[in-house]
């Protein structure tokens, strides 16, 4: 069984950069660990492969605790984000690499790396240097360096953020298909939320100290506990207002405290919000949460409708994004790219209040979940 | 407008350039014509620009005498130890200094060593010679030297190995341990061959200081085993002193230096930039 | 858990650092054994304390007495406290040397680095051709072949005033009108110069130009793109880019001048009239054939003991320009 556990670990130099985090990954999940660059996700990866010694905590891999052993003494397989692959050395020495250490004979280091690079479509490649190769190659060959390992955790480090697009989602494509992967537990860490979204069983968001929110895609997405959550995941991100709780013919409205905009607030998040004694939030509502409105158009119910003008338009591909100046504040709203808007013109933006969130100005907090 | 006056700059450049040229080969094309004159013509007041008759037989001179020979061969033998001990040391030491900084002593311990290359030959002679009087019996055979050398080349050797070192990148080393190599193997599987070419430039350049050194040799070694350099004094007849022999010899060891130079001369550049440059 | 505010984007507050922060081990945690660092840089060390602690003591030890090659062969010396090193102040000749030593190492050390930078630099603008510096540069490296000693001799002939083939030259050519006395008591020092300067250039010579080679080539690009002219190009980017590289060739050579008296022994042996001497030298004379073996101990320490702390400052200095350099 070659789930991972991970018991109040602890790293720091200057300042604390994993504070007694905690984290169970099942044998055969796929977690991904998404935040901002220089958080500390490839510290977490090398403290799992033993590149670093933690403080204090410990982690156990296959109810084996391994965190005294050194980094060449555990059942762990990692891909650099720089690939690290040996200069010197070919494609098939690279692979073959791990075999070579546990000194197997020499026709079975053959057939296996030769397996694994068919698999990896890269077996026309074995005779050359890493120099010579394009980048989706290296990225393949590192990977079939952790796969010929067969380890009993795979740590992946960005994988595929240097490559171009095309490339990415191949290799995106790939890591779904791989029985290999499945059989053990993965960590793989990104800063891009898609891959992400797109990749992990579950999703880790990580922040200062640590893991701030672990849950489905779906529910990191959908239900951030945290600003920092909601604003990291999403592109583009969310828009934020600075607001103020006031009662409004009635209806209690957020008040943006930096401009003249005001948003009624729905009524399933009147009671939630009532209840607490926040009247200064941080209103949160996602770009594709606020659609133009057409004239003319019949709104629904919970839409709310406010006069806008055009600032930027960038269209997309398939979609545009729409960067507009309401009462006085920023709006980032999300449209077809069939129609262009210029700047200065005139439109109508509805937001649909039911999908805002509200946080707590101080410390960030979801206070309607 | 500056580069109107470019032409001539460069002009003057070049014949700059080709003047000093003549001058750094000028003794060299000196050597070459007294190796082949008689001691006579040598000795002329008014020196010539080419031998009057070129002299081959002068070769034969000097390396028909057997000592000439030997002592040849005593310092490639003498210079090669000494060079694959210390940059075998500086290796290890460089190593250390370069991954481990803090453990290893850090920058005191860097330049500790680099002092070491500071001192000042005489302070090192004395009390040298009574310890190899006693320990060895004498201080002339190769050993006195082999070991005496490293004084200067280990430091040498151990500066710039850390710096190349250091220009290793780490993270080759990290993946291998976690493929399932030791600290050991790594080193021998994917850091060792990332420094190949500096590790040349750094055994050139010991090579060269302890094939040329001749305080030392000098003072330590003269009957049982002898050195190039100190050679060139025992070209005399009666009270005339051989220059010619002399010169000729000298050239003959001047050789092995220049072509070492030569076949390495890729990762001296190289070498160099990268010790000098960062380090 | 997560025990530190995740929407805070500014660094928290020392006070507010969990304990096991404030309490961990200062030292850097290897991830391999503790042994490996002090084997590997043990062996290294053992021998060159060998070899290099037990003179330095023995150094310090018959600096302090009134040794002599005789008195050291039969154990009997007097403890003579800071005798010898008051001779190192106050001896003319010595005296005598370190003015003489000032004046090599400005026209020999420095003078090697200005003409080696400024001949490298000009290889690297004016020769278009890659076979040609090549060539050109093992032509100017070849000097350095030569054994110091050797080069001595070689330059001793050639300067000989009345037969060498540098007079002749000179003569020839119209330059002089008499065969200049290369070795009289104003000159020979010079002559010792002339021999160093020609060996030696090519040293800061090689390091310049290596590092010339691995500037970025886009930098020169971009600067040919704005128009600057050769000028602003040599002082606004080549200098300031080569400032460390030249600063170390320096002290390369320097390190090596001040020790370095094989040609003094060659060419002049320190004369005529002691004209030519310098301190090591005097060292090697004082201490090897007059046998003064605690005068020769004392010289040898202030002269290590100068040129340790010229060179440590040297560096603590550039290390601070570097610095700066850096940021900026």
């Amino acid at each position: 069984m070659a789930r991972l556990e991970i018991e109040g670990l602890c790293k720091g130099w200057d300042f604390p950069v994993i504070d007694r985090m905690d984290l169970t990954v099942e044998e055969g999940e796929f977690f991904v660990v998404v935040g901002p660059s220089g958080i500390g996700k490839t510290t977490l990866l090398r403290l799992i492969a033993g590149l670093e010694s933690p403080n204090e905590g410990r982690i156990i891999l296959g109810g084996n605790d391994i965190s005294r052993l050194p980094p060449y003494k555990r059942p762990v397989a990692m891909t650099f984000e720089s690939y690290a692959l040996y200069p010197h050395l070919s494609v098939f020495e690279n692979i073959a690499s791990p075999l070579r250490a546990r000194r197997l004979p020499k026709a079975e280091i053959e057939q296996r790396v030769k397996d694994v690079a068919r698999l990896l479509k890269i077996d026309q490649l074995l005779t050359r240097r890493p120099a010579e190769v394009s980048g989706g190659q290296k990225q393949r060959t590192a990977l079939g360096r952790t796969l010929v390992a067969e380890p009993e955790v795979f740590l992946l480090d960005e994988p595929i953020s240097h490559l171009d697009a095309k490339i990415r989602h191949e290799l995106r494509a790939q890591f779904h298909t791989l029985e290999a992967l499945r059989r053990v537990a993965n960590v793989y860490v990104t800063h891009d939320y898609a891959e992400a979204l797109s990749l992990g069983d579950r999703i880790g968001v990580m922040g200062r100290g640590g893991l701030v929110q672990i849950g489905s895609a779906h529910e990191v997405f959908e239900k951030p506990q945290t600003l920092f959550v909601a604003e990291h995941l999403g592109q583009p991100s969310i828009n934020v207002l600075d607001c103020e709780l006031t009662a409004r013919d009635g209806v209690l409205h957020a008040r943006h405290r930096e401009s003249l905009l005001t948003v009624p607030v729905a009524q399933a998040h009147v009671q939630r919000l009532n209840g607490g004694n926040a009247d200064r939030v941080s209103y949160g509502i996602r770009p594709q949460h606020i659609a133009v409105v057409a004239d003319g158009e019949v709104v629904r119910d919970g839409l709310h409708v406010i006069d806008s003008t055009v600032t930027l338009f960038e269209p997309l591909g398939t979609y545009a994004i729409l960067i507009t100046e309401t009462a006085g504040a920023t709006i980032t709203a999300l449209s077809s790219p069939e129609h262009r808007y210029t700047q200065g013109e005139s439109i109508r933006l509805g937001i649909d209040t039911a999908e805002a969130f509200f946080f707590d100005a101080v410390n960030g907090k979801n206070l309607v979940l | 407008m500056r580069d109107r006056h470019y032409k001539l700059v460069a002009t003057l450049m070049f014949v700059f350039l080709g003047l000093w040229t003549i001058i750094s080969l000028f003794p060299y094309y000196f050597q070459f014509i007294t190796s082949f004159k008689g001691i006579e013509e040598v000795n002329r007041i008014t020196p010539t620009f080419w031998p009057d008759e070129f002299l081959w037989s002068n070769l034969d001179l000097v390396f028909s005498d057997e000592t000439n020979v030997a002592a040849l061969l005593d310092t490639l033998l003498i210079a090669s130890a000494n060079t694959a001990l210390a940059v075998f040391l500086g290796s290890l030491a460089g190593y250390a200094l370069a991954r481990f900084p803090r453990q290893a002593g850090g920058e005191n311990m860097a330049f500790w060593i680099l002092s070491n290359r500071m001192f000042p030959p005489v302070a090192i002679l004395l009390p040298m010679f009574r310890a190899f009087d006693t320990v060895l019996g004498s201080t002339d055979n190769h050993l006195s030297l082999i070991i005496l050398y490293l004084v200067f080349n280990m430091p040498l050797a151990t500066w710039l190995m850390m710096v190349f070192f250091r220009d290793a990148p780490r993270e080759l080393e990290e993946a291998a341990y976690l493929d399932g190599y030791s600290p050991l193997r790594a080193f021998f599987k994917v850091t060792l061959p990332q420094v190949v070419p500096g590790m040349m430039s750094v055994a050139l350049l010991c090579w060269i200081f302890a094939w040329n050194e001749y305080l030392f040799a000098n003072m330590l070694v003269g009957s049982n085993v002898a050195v190039n350099t100190i050679q060139m004094p025992g070209f005399v007849q009666g009270a005339q002193k051989l220059w010619n022999l002399a010169a000729l010899f000298s050239l003959v060891a001047v050789l092995p230096p220049v072509v070492l130079f030569m076949v390495l001369r890729r990762y001296m550049v190289r070498g160099l930039s990268l010790g000098v440059v960062k380090g | 858990m997560v025990a530190i505010d995740p929407k805070a984007d500014g660094v928290a507050q020392t006070s507010e650092y969990p304990e096991w922060f404030r309490n961990k081990r200062r030292d850097r945690l290897l991830i391999v054994s503790r042994w490996v660092p002090i084997s590997l840089i043990g062996l290294p060390v053992l021998v060159l304390l060998a070899i290099v602690i037990y003179p330095t003591i023995w150094m310090f030890f018959h600096a302090f007495h009134n040794t002599t090659l005789m008195s050291l062969t039969r154990d009997r010396y007097q403890f003579v406290w800071f005798d010898n090193f008051e001779n190192v102040f106050t001896n003319e000749r010595f005296l005598n040397s370190v003015v003489n030593l000032v004046q090599y190492l400005c026209f020999g050390a420095v003078l090697e680095v200005i003409l080696g930078t400024a001949i490298a630099l000009m290889l690297f603008s004016v020769v278009k051709w890659n076979w040609m510096r090549t060539v050109l540069l093992i032509c100017m490296v070849v000097p350095l072949m030569l054994p110091p000693a050797m080069t001595g001799l070689i330059w001793l002939l050639m300067l000989t005033p009345h037969n060498g083939i540098i007079n002749e030259i000179l003569i020839v050519t119209g330059l002089t009108t008499e065969k200049v006395e290369w070795f009289s008591t104003s000159l020979s020092l010079w002559s010792i110069t002339f021999a160093d300067i020609w060996q030696w250039t090519s040293l800061p010579l090689l390091i310049v130009y290596a590092g010339r080679a691995s500037l970025p080539q886009s930098i020169y690009e971009a600067a040919r793109v704005d128009g600057a002219s050769r000028w602003k190009v040599l002082s606004r980017i080549t200098l300031p880019m080569l400032k460390e590289v030249i600063a170390i060739a320096f002290i390369i050579r320097f390190m090596d001048a001040y020790k370095y008296v094989d040609k003094i022994y060659v060419m002049t042996s320190g004369g005529p009239a002691e004209s030519s001497e310098l301190p090591v030298y005097i060292a090697y004379q004082r201490g090897i054939r007059d046998f003064q073996v605690g005068e020769a101990a004392g010289y040898a320490i202030v002269i290590f003991a100068v040129a340790a702390v010229l060179v440590t400052l040297f560096l603590k200095y550039l290390k601070k320009v570097l610095k700066a350099q850096a940021i900026a």
